[in-house]
């Protein structure tokens, strides 16, 4: 998520900070402090985060742009609670929110999903000596609630500011580290961004999942198997080296830094698992299923730029034994060796998936639908122009006649059935001196046996009963060809 | 939509009485051909629907778009999170006239249209000649609150795995009831009937194990009344009749009237949304060689559309008057329930947009949700579903007067249904990430990059929906994952690491030893490519060791083999424990291989311990070992000692000058050892390939004569003395080949 870190400017950011016996401190100071703090945090360990940085007091000046426009955001506002008088104050703007125009809404909630942090350089008893923690808690609820107000413990010095900002990197910033096994091959991977605890909307159990820091690839499958799935969010997998100091926060010296570069070339270096994976799903076109806990899974394949790059991905399907319904469950896939023959083929001619549903879909089956009018006129339509090319067409002139005969049986239009009846008994009187005698006989045979299943007759007008051709000297003497 | 909202169960109830045979007096002309055929031809009579046809008809759409979007399906119930994370919609269809009669089941497997048309045709039209004092829309409005009583399948099955949970497990259900009747009293009696019922009922269930009490229950009465009447009963929105009970009136005339309320209210009972395709290019039946833009309206979950509600684009929002002669204000801001209620619908516009999709592209899809075409037999409708059902798949863009073009959604189908997939439109996060190449491991460039594609298609998944777990007890992907495991035992990243699966000769071999069990045919073939390596050792073929790092030509011929057999043997020997064939194979290596003479068991001896200096100084940087690997390290080292001192001694226990034998002590160590590696199964990957490593850096310079040469650290000096008079022994007491 990409953050913007808010930092007042105000007069009062100048305000001193009494400290026995060492050189003189500024509040503005102090913020500083913390925030280089934060951003050496993310320079090595969140380095792909997206950060913008904004100085106000009464006006606001952007120091830092984003590159980019985004949907989500964390704001980061460093502030000394002194929330100023009078006009444009926030202590003014919250009192008179109500009576704003639409044009000039109160910024929050922004009109995207957000978090707010509120890094107050100053302790809690100065804030609530004063309305401020109210008023702030005020805009915390305003932007969603999503966030947190930190606060100084202790009187205001470097140490209680790293303090607090290090309770911001926990919540906000740690890295999310994890293990990508496939067998007996690993790599120790950061998955950015960290992927956050989803909250099911599940009436019975509503628990948050959390993805393991264990992730086990179960098997592999092909993109066009897998077929554009739908997915939670997508993350970047990106291998790290091994035991790197425990990232002390705040401990970025020059020197570290040095050594952290070489270290990394080192890890350059020697092979790597990921990079690995990434190269062969690259070069095949296949996804690797991966374990991300319990019933829940994600795939892993490899992300091309615009450019020449590309990375592991890894992206999360919805929680659940079965995200995909073209896969079927997860947990019922298993290797290919324990089919009787390759489900792909000898030579990946063909493929299990997609698994295909018991049932198909309306629009897969031709069914019926005489809602609109056309819907019906189009069907006996059909049925005429198959019987003025009997006997060729009789295997589609009874099928015709069938389905419509089920149709109105069901909907209880008999009436429908005589009014066919009718046409095709007038087809018949129509018919040329040239036509196949065969033709005769099929049509008032069919007329016949509509009217029957017009009367509600059990016999005749039972669902599953189909109208068959009639057997006649011209058809064959009854061969099979022509039978339904 | 909750697990166990009110869309949970539905019950339609479809009046069947005397007065339901009336005509809707909407009329179809069948006859339509003949005008132009014949002269003097008297058409025949159009035809018209009867209420009850009309009823029947719009129910009957009404479930087709319910199953097309939310199909019935099989449950495991043994698997919990099944139970909790689908939606399962179930409908009960009751017909009343003198009685009432139930068509179908709580049962997934009646969940069917077409069980219901064969239930219906058994049914029939209602009978004109009943007497109507004994018929009434009451019977099957009591049956249908007993029915909404009776604990579905999936609700036994909720409360029995939730266990502690059970009360979480709710009884709501909607009655949708189809008449025709007489006035807002005799509305308001069915009300009341339906609230009596259903506080009685629930006296009833809460004594029984197979009833639940109703906790919640809605009430749509659609009055259908013949065109060209009034009405005699008046619309009125939802109401709250007591806490159990709301209600609904929608008075509506039969025929396309019905059809459009029905399709309104199925959607705002299963949270659906409308989108139409636009400029679907179709070709001309009658010219084949033009085409003409066709409009097509899906149905589909309303999530489809998140992004529109979320960024506020309520101008995507088109709304359409549905019913031509009612008369609305079209008011354009975006509000579902008031738009619909007014009789408007809204859809939102996607143009259809060219160049297609292939299906190897994997696209950024938020979501996919299954669709259902409006109307489904139309001509450009089943155009479109046969055109994605034939396996293609379409974008779709957002119509813009201007600006970029925005593709926010992808239709597709997917074993024979049709889903609306969400593409992701705005910017990402990871745009520009850093490549691969640049993180660890991205300046080696010898990886098997092949190797592991082939190994990934030997790993490809395969539904066994039929066998759910094998004999052990495993589930499918289990045995998935227990083959990675075996695959991977040994398995070099790089072929400058192996020498065996740059072999064409030893891919019978590799191939088979990975099984979990072995025919003796497989065995045999194990054994014919030993001893096939075995005659290219003799007929001294070169092998493909890789010369990368090493100084001059690298290893001579008989060092390759020796190192080509170890590596052979570490692989087997990880497989040692699957079977009995297993451990043949490597037996047949053992008796097949070359044995160096001792020689060359010291050098490898004295490099070991070099090797091992070495890598205690390098730990500190290469810390992925750290952890573990020198324990495993030793333990290999240990074995390989206590086998080459059995070598040894069976080989040389008789010469004289024999070194001296390893003291007790090591000895005891290292089957302390050994038994604890037994109880630990086959030896770790790391320290394979650690060891992998310790030898290939051992080729990487000249180690100084005296150490080669030495015995526990230890060179011997003045070993010519030695040496010319021992040396016959060891050539006489080993085959050479």
């Amino acid at each position: 998520m990409p953050t913007v870190v808010l930092m007042d400017a105000s007069l009062s950011m100048t305000r001193p900070v009494s400290l026995e016996g060492s050189e003189e401190f500024q509040r503005k100071n102090l913020a500083v402090h913390g925030l280089t703090m934060l951003f050496e945090h993310m320079a090595t360990n969140y380095r792909l985060e997206f950060t913008a940085l904004v100085v106000f007091s009464s006006l606001w000046e952007l120091m830092v742009p984003f590159t980019r426009d985004y949907n989500t955001l964390q704001v980061v506002l460093v502030t000394d609670g002194a929330l100023g008088i009078g006009r444009g104050s926030l202590r003014h703007s919250l009192a008179t929110m109500k009576q704003r125009g639409e044009d000039k809404k109160f910024p929050l909630p922004f009109p995207f999903p957000s978090k707010l942090y509120i890094m107050c350089i100053s302790n809690a008893e100065e804030l609530q000596a004063t309305d401020a923690m109210d008023n702030l808690e005020q805009l915390l609820t305003l932007s969603g609630g999503e966030g947190h107000i930190f606060t100084m413990d202790g009187p205001l010095c470097l140490k209680s500011v790293q303090a607090m900002f290090g309770k911001l990197i926990d919540q906000a910033y740690t890295p999310f580290h994890a293990v990508l096994r496939c067998g007996n091959l690993a790599s120790d991977v950061q998955v950015f961004p960290r992927p956050e605890p989803v909250l099911l909307d599940d009436e019975v159990d509503p628990v948050p999942k959390a993805v393991l820091t264990e992730l086990e690839i179960v098997g592999f499958i092909e993109i066009g198997d897998i077929a554009s799935p739908p997915v939670l969010s997508r993350h970047l997998v990106l291998p790290i080296a091994v035991n790197k100091e425990a990232d002390e926060v705040g401990a970025g010296t020059t020197d570290d830094m040095e050594e952290d570069t070489s270290t990394n070339q080192m890890a350059g270096k020697s092979p790597n698992f990921c990079v690995l994976l990434h190269g062969s799903l690259k070069v095949e076109g296949m996804v690797a299923l991966v374990q991300l806990g319990p019933d829940w899974y994600g795939m892993l394949y490899s992300q091309a730029d615009s450019k020449k790059k590309s990375n592991l991905m890894m992206s999360l399907f919805e929680p659940g034994p079965e995200p995909l319904p073209w896969l079927g469950k997860i947990s019922q896939l298993g290797p290919i060796s324990d089919a009787l023959e390759n489900p792909y083929g000898e030579d990946d001619s063909k493929s299990p998936f997609p698994v295909q549903p018991k049932n198909k879909r309306s629009y897969a089956q031709n069914v019926t639908v005489w809602i609109k009018a056309s819907g019906l006129q189009t069907d006996v339509q059909k049925i005429l122009r198959n019987a003025r090319k009997l006997p060729e067409k009789t295997q589609t002139f009874y099928k015709e006649l069938n389905r419509l005969r089920k149709a109105a049986l069901a909907f209880g239009f008999w009436e429908l059935l005589k009014c066919v009846a009718e046409l095709l008994e007038r087809e018949c009187t129509l018919l040329p001196d040239s036509a196949h005698p065969d033709a005769a006989f099929q049509l008032s045979h069919a007329a016949q046996q509509l009217k029957l299943a017009s009367t509600g007759d059990s016999q005749y007008a039972a669902f599953e009963h189909n109208i068959t051709p009639m057997l006649t000297d011209f058809s064959g003497g009854g061969g099979g060809a022509d039978r339904m | 939509m909750k697990t166990f909202s009110v869309s949970h169960k539905t019950v339609i109830v479809v009046d069947h009485c005397p007065y339901m045979a009336e005509s809707s007096r909407q009329q179809i002309e069948c006859d339509m051909l003949t005008k132009s055929r014949a002269q003097g031809v008297i058409p025949l009579a159009p035809v018209s629907k009867s209420l009850w046809t009309c009823a029947v008809e719009c129910s009957m759409e009404y479930l087709r778009i319910l199953y097309d979007i939310y199909p019935a399906r099989k449950l495991d119930m043994s698997a919990h999170r099944d139970i909790l994370a689908c939606t399962v919609l179930q409908v009960n269809y009751i017909v009343s006239d003198s009685e009432f009669h139930i068509l179908n089941s709580w049962r997934q497997e009646d969940q069917s249209v077409q069980e219901l048309m064969s239930a219906l045709a058994a049914v029939g039209p209602p009978n004109p000649r009943e007497d109507p004092e004994c018929c009434s829309i009451l019977h099957g409005l009591v049956a249908a609150v007993e029915s909404l009583c009776k604990i579905t399948e999936y609700q036994h099955e909720s409360r029995t795995t939730l266990m502690d949970m059970a009360e979480r497990v709710a009884n709501r259900g909607r009655i949708i009831c189809l008449t025709n009747a007489k006035s807002d009293t005799h509305v308001r009696m069915l009300e009341d009937c339906v609230l009596e019922t259903i506080q009685e009922q629930n006296k009833l269930a809460a004594g029984s194990d197979r009833l639940m009490p109703i906790q919640q229950c809605e009430l749509v009465l659609v009055h259908i009344y013949p065109q060209g009447d009034d009405t005699l009963v008046s619309d009125r929105p939802k109401k709250e009749i007591s806490s159990v009970l709301n209600s609904e009136v929608h008075s509506v005339r039969a025929g396309r009237h019905l059809a459009s309320k029905l399709n309104v209210l199925v959607q705002q009972h299963f949270d659906l949304a409308s989108t139409t395709i636009t400029n679907i290019p179709m070709k001309e039946e009658q010219h084949a060689n033009t085409s003409a833009n066709y409009d097509v309206e899906l149905l589909h979950h309303r999530d489809a559309h998140i992004e529109f509600i979320k960024s506020g684009m309520h101008s995507i929002f088109v709304f359409d008057q549905c019913i031509p002669d009612c008369v609305c204000t079209g008011d354009l801001h975006m509000a579902g329930s008031t738009s619909r209620d007014s009789g408007l619908k809204e859809t939102v516009t996607l143009k259809w947009c060219t160049p297609r999709t292939n299906s190897v592209e994997l696209h950024y899809c938020t979501g996919a949700f299954r669709i259902s075409p409006v109307d489904v037999n139309s001509r450009p409708s089943s155009c479109l579903t046969n055109f994605l059902l034939n396996g293609r798949s379409v974008l779709l863009e957002q119509p813009r007067k201007s600006g970029s073009k925005v593709i926010s959604h992808m239709l597709s189908c997917h074993g024979g249904e049709i889903f609306l997939h969400t593409l992701n439109s705005t910017r990402s996060t990871l745009e520009d990430p850093p490549s691969i190449s640049e993180g660890c491991g991205g300046r080696v460039t010898d990886y098997r990059i092949t190797d592991f594609g082939e190994f990934m298609r030997e790993n490809r998944l395969t539904p066994f929906p039929d066998m759910p777990v094998d004999a052990a007890g495993r589930a499918p992907f289990e045995r998935a994952k227990a083959q990675l495991e075996r695959h991977t035992r040994y398995w070099p990243m790089i072929i400058s690491q192996t020498t065996i699966f740059n072999m064409q000769a030893v891919v019978p071999l590799a191939n088979l030893i990975v099984k979990d069990s072995m025919t003796e045919d497989d065995l045999l073939t194990c054994q014919k490519t030993v001893y096939n390596l075995v005659d290219m050792e003799r007929k001294n073929d070169p092998l493909p060791i890789s010369t990368v790092g090493s100084r001059g030509k690298g290893p001579k011929r008989d060092e390759q083999y020796r190192i080509m057999w170890n590596e052979l043997e570490t692989l087997v020997k990880t497989h040692v424990g699957t079977s009995e064939r297993h451990q043949q194979v490597l037996e047949c290596i053992s008796a097949c291989r070359s044995k160096p003479p001792e020689e060359e068991e010291r050098k490898k001896r004295g490099r070991k311990r070099e090797d091992k200096e070495d890598k205690t100084e390098k730990n500190g940087k290469e810390s992925e070992e750290k952890g573990w690997a020198p324990d495993s390290e030793r333990l290999k080292g240990a074995i390989e000692r206590e086998k080459e001192e059995q070598s040894e001694s069976e080989v040389i226990k008789d010469s004289p000058d024999s070194p001296e034998p390893f003291n007790k002590k090591p000895r005891l160590a290292t089957e302390e050892l050994l038994s604890l590696e037994k109880s630990k199964g086959p030896v770790s990957l790391l320290s394979l390939w650690t060891s992998r490593i310790t030898q290939a850096n051992s080729r990487k310079h000249q180690e100084f004569a005296g150490r080669i040469n030495s015995v526990n650290n230890k060179a011997e000096l003045y070993q010519h003395l030695k040496d010319e008079n021992g040396m016959d022994v060891h050539e006489n007491g080993k085959a050479t080949r």
